[in-house]
């Protein structure tokens, strides 16, 4: 799996804004905009990412992913 | 006691509990060096669960939280999360927060 292919993955799955994905084939760190982040607190938006994510990361193909960063459009914005 | 008991147990009985791969002095994970360094860096003592000791445990700890992996910090009976919330909760000091008022 390339960082490009868990870049399209996410950003179909969670109608993200923006997604930045650096990884090394194994474990990879993503930083994510989404507007469905909104009204929820962290804990919320990381088991939304890894619900999103469930298959590849049940099947395996997706080992290890780090969330940088979770984002609402506002939010980063005001960054 | 079933298992699920045993760790209700703990993280009701214990204010800080960080469940983790190795010791705090032995960490067996990067992860799990992580999410102890952290804690030592908000001053506060918690108990450590080393969940390679018991495999029950470490099975039973991912279905507790509903979260797949290990290290797990529960703060006050809550699960709180894993090593890139903690990391999150403490760069905006919300971690600190938290862990206010609980003996160091």
């Amino acid at each position: 799996m390339t960082p490009e292919f868990v870049q399209q993955l996410i950003t179909d799955r969670l109608a993200a804004t923006h997604v930045h994905v650096n990884g090394d084939g194994h474990h990879f760190y993503a930083r994510i905009v989404s507007p469905r982040f909104e009204g929820l607190g962290l804990l919320a938006r990381h088991r939304l990412v890894k619900d999103a994510l469930k298959d590849v990361i049940d099947s395996g193909e997706l080992h290890a992913l780090s969330l940088e960063k979770t984002a609402t459009p506002a939010e980063w914005a005001a960054q | 006691m079933s298992v699920q008991d045993t760790i209700r147990q703990t993280v009701t009985s214990n204010p800080v509990v960080l469940y983790m791969k190795g010791t705090p002095q032995f960490p067996m994970c990067g992860f799990s060096a992580g999410a102890v360094q952290i804690l030592k860096n908000c001053g506060v003592s918690f108990a450590a669960v080393n969940v390679l000791e018991d495999p029950e445990v470490r099975q039973g700890i991912k279905e507790f939280a509903n979260w797949p992996t290990i290290p797990q910090l529960y703060v006050k009976g809550e699960f709180v999360g894993g090593s890139d919330i903690m990391k999150e909760l403490f760069a905006s000091g919300e971690l600190q927060k938290m862990l206010e008022g609980i003996e160091g």
